[in-house]
């Protein structure tokens, strides 16, 4: 067999996209899902949406952007685009130091003022929540404080997110050793059963939570949610930029109840963007409190 | 039997070995032709490899082929495919990876890429706490910086200082004058004598020269305590010295003084080890959002943190008083555009990746960064050059790497 030619071997094997194109593009994903795409990422983006052009039979983007506006199967596409444009990186207890702040500061009072208040009924929103892996956390969080007293609970975790393929994973709640690798191992072997596909999410665990699809950036959809003690958005506004993030604080701020919390990814800060929450600074994170 | 990382399988694949589920069930038996539906099963376990026959109509010649170029076409993902010094790159990393294979290079699967337990770090600093002003003002506070350093820095500043002098305050530390004379004595710095004095290495050398490669040797020794999980200090030294080593070569062919170069490209990324160390969990995130995203580690830096080892860089570098024109080159080698010396930053910029590709079959983990067209032109270098240029470095590389590392 004859040696591979170097001289055949191209980089570009999708049809390239126009400035136009790009402009075009860029500021349809900016519209939709609030997510700007750098002119520095022109190609990137090229990569992660050319192999559906040819697979489509489209000669190029501009058919490609017609087809999302107007075909007759843009419901559909769209759910595709939108898990081409996005990235889903997640795993359970990421960020185990802000969870312990989370737990100690504020997950332990809001439980306790519930119960003083005579109103055993809690609302966690996880918005932006990938495959599930953050609120099924925060589900096994709340079984570790409330151990049998849970029954005596309602509690309620809704998990959002853009991407249908994600939710449809958190959904199926089957996970490989890669989302537990931060996860202690008695944890794994009391809130996940082993089974040949996989480690299954506890039953116990995913009754707490209840998936949906939804656009952070649909003030309407947003608006929607049952109002929150607790709302997590972490590692997704850093997609955004500044009007977009402080359109959507400002709707976090609209749905959390009176002293309810926010908790944002560990290198995410809404400082200059928002004075109305409170930060509650504590060694290993920030989390952020409506005021009363 | 082939072993084939999880993302390179392909529907007809036949296992050979079982893979075994958490439960300790079978999810797949071996002599099953694999289906889209089992790959997506393996994925989902986390399965980072398995083994495998491949049936009769795949070549397995063309089949390892198109593994090596899935997993190299990967690193290209963020720069522009038309770019000629980029195609031929490509070329030459898909060659130099294919050759790796053969002498028993495994192709790293992204699985293995990703995982790492790194938890337990925590950062000195909160994002807005944790400016470049403030993270280098807490680097120099802490500085004990080589004695050596300083008494060099006073001569070069003084514009009467002689030769001597300079051999004078090097003569003074051993190891370090040793080093030294090493590095120049090396084929790589090709004097056709051996210099077999400091006195003489600086009057071969020059003054100026050999006082910056003096700079890039200390800094070496000055970074300790990066925690070991984010990038061990060897790796991170190794891709410095093979871009100061393109950067010496790409110097030399523009007749410009080389030795500066070597040690810009030494340094090209200090200000990198001064987020790892103020900012190690930042610096995570940073990792994992290059890896998700396929992003350079700069563009994951900017994204994460709101500005990039290249911002650190100056600061440092102007806290520790380094010549101007070595600090243009170091801060600006991602954006020569807004450099003084914007051809002299592109040959940072070029070198560094360069370096990048002479890693994808030696443990490079990200997307190599962009070069626009403006730059590349003003290297006036045409692309059928690169591969000697690569080939010179894999020649001393090594050599450079036993004297200094
Ligand atoms: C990096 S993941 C973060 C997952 C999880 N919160 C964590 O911190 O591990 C970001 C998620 O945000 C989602 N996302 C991005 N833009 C969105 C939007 N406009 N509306 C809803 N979800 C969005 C993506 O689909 C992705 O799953």
């Amino acid at each position: 067999m004859e040696p591979l030619k170097p001289a055949s071997l191209t980089l570009r094997k999708t049809p390239p996209i126009s400035t136009r194109e790009f402009a075009e593009l860029r500021r349809f994903i900016y519209d939709l899902v609030g997510i700007d795409i750098p002119e520095r990422r022109k190609y990137l983006l090229e990569n992660r949406l050319g192999p559906r052009i040819l697979q489509l039979g489209l000669r190029n983007y501009s058919e490609y952007l017609m087809m999302l506006h107007h075909g007759p199967d843009k419901n559909t596409e769209l759910k595709y685009f939108f898990t081409k444009i996005t990235t889903n990186e997640t795993s359970f207890f990421r960020d185990t130091k802000q969870l312990d702040v989370f737990e100690t500061h504020v997950l332990k009072n809001v439980l306790q003022e519930c119960e003083a208040a005579g109103n055993k009924s809690l609302h966690i929103w996880s918005a932006g929540c990938s495959s599930g892996e953050e609120p099924y956390t925060l589900g096994i969080m709340l079984h570790e404080i409330l151990r049998m007293s849970i029954i005596g609970w309602k509690i309620q975790i809704t998990a959002n997110d853009l991407s249908p393929d994600m939710i449809a994973k958190a959904q199926a709640g089957l996970y490989g050793e890669y989302a537990l690798r931060t996860t202690p191992k008695d944890v794994v072997d009391r809130y996940f059963i082993k089974e040949t596909q996989g480690y299954k999410i506890h039953p116990k665990v995913q009754k707490l939570v209840s998936l949906g699809l939804i656009n952070l950036n649909d003030k309407l959809a947003v608006k929607r949610v049952p109002k929150s003690h607790i709302i997590f958005c972490r590692n997704v506004i850093i997609y955004f930029d500044d009007a977009v993030k402080q359109k959507l604080i400002s709707n976090f701020y609209d749905n959390l109840l009176p002293g309810g919390y926010l908790v944002l990814g560990h290198s995410e800060t809404i400082h200059k963007l928002s004075r109305v929450f409170q930060p509650l600074i504590k060694p290993g994170g920030i989390v952020y409190r409506k005021s009363t | 039997m082939n072993r084939v990382c999880t993302e390179h399988l392909t529907p007809g694949m036949i296992l050979a070995k079982k893979v075994i589920g958490p439960d300790k069930g079978v999810v797949l038996e071996p002599g099953a032709a694999m289906t889209q539906e089992h790959i997506e099963a393996l994925r989902t376990l986390g399965v980072s490899a398995v083994f495998v026959r491949f049936p009769a109509h795949m070549e397995p010649q063309r089949e390892i082929e198109r593994q090596v170029q899935e997993h190299v076409r990967n690193f290209f993902i963020f720069v522009d495919p038309d770019h000629e010094a980029f195609v031929e790159l490509y070329r030459i990393a898909v060659q130099r990876s294919l050759k790796a294979f053969r002498d028993g290079w495994i192709i790293p699967c992204e699985e293995v890429l990703h995982a790492k337990n790194v938890e337990h770090l925590s950062d000195l600093f909160f994002k807005d706490a944790g400016e470049p002003g403030d993270i280098v003002r807490h680097e120099v506070g802490l500085a004990s910086f080589p004695d050596i350093y300083f008494k060099i820095r006073e001569v070069l500043d003084n514009p009467k200082s002689s030769a001597q002098d300079v051999a004078r305050v090097v003569n003074t530390d051993v190891g370090f004058s040793a080093k030294l004379l090493k590095l120049v004595n090396s084929p790589f710095f090709g004097f056709s004598t051996t210099i077999d004095s400091v006195a003489r290495a600086v009057s071969l050398v020059g003054v100026k020269e050999i006082s910056t490669l003096a700079l890039g040797i200390s800094t070496i020794n000055y970074f300790q305590n990066i925690p070991p999980e984010l990038m061990d200090m060897r790796t991170f030294w190794r891709h410095s010295l093979r871009c100061a080593v393109f950067a010496k070569l790409l110097a030399a062919k523009k007749n410009l003084p080389s030795d500066r170069f070597f040690t810009a490209g030494l340094l090209h990324d200090v200000g990198r080890l001064v987020i790892f160390k103020n900012m190690p969990y930042a610096s995570v995130e940073a990792l994992l959002y290059a890896r998700s995203d396929m992003v350079p580690l700069v563009e994951a830096e900017t994204a994460v943190l709101g500005y990039n080892h290249t911002d650190v860089s100056k600061l440092l570098l102007e806290a520790w008083k380094f010549p101007a024109v070595l600090i243009d080159i170091i801060a600006h080698h991602h954006a020569p555009e807004i450099a003084h010396a914007r051809e002299e930053a592109g040959i940072i910029q070029f070198a560094d990746i360069m370096a990048n590709v002479a890693e994808i079959s030696a443990g490079g983990l990200f997307a190599l960064p962009g070069m626009a067209q403006e730059d590349w032109k003003l290297l006036g270098l045409m692309p059928r050059e690169l591969t000697l240029l690569i080939n010179l470095h894999d020649e001393h590389f090594e050599e450079i790497t036993s004297v200094l590392l």
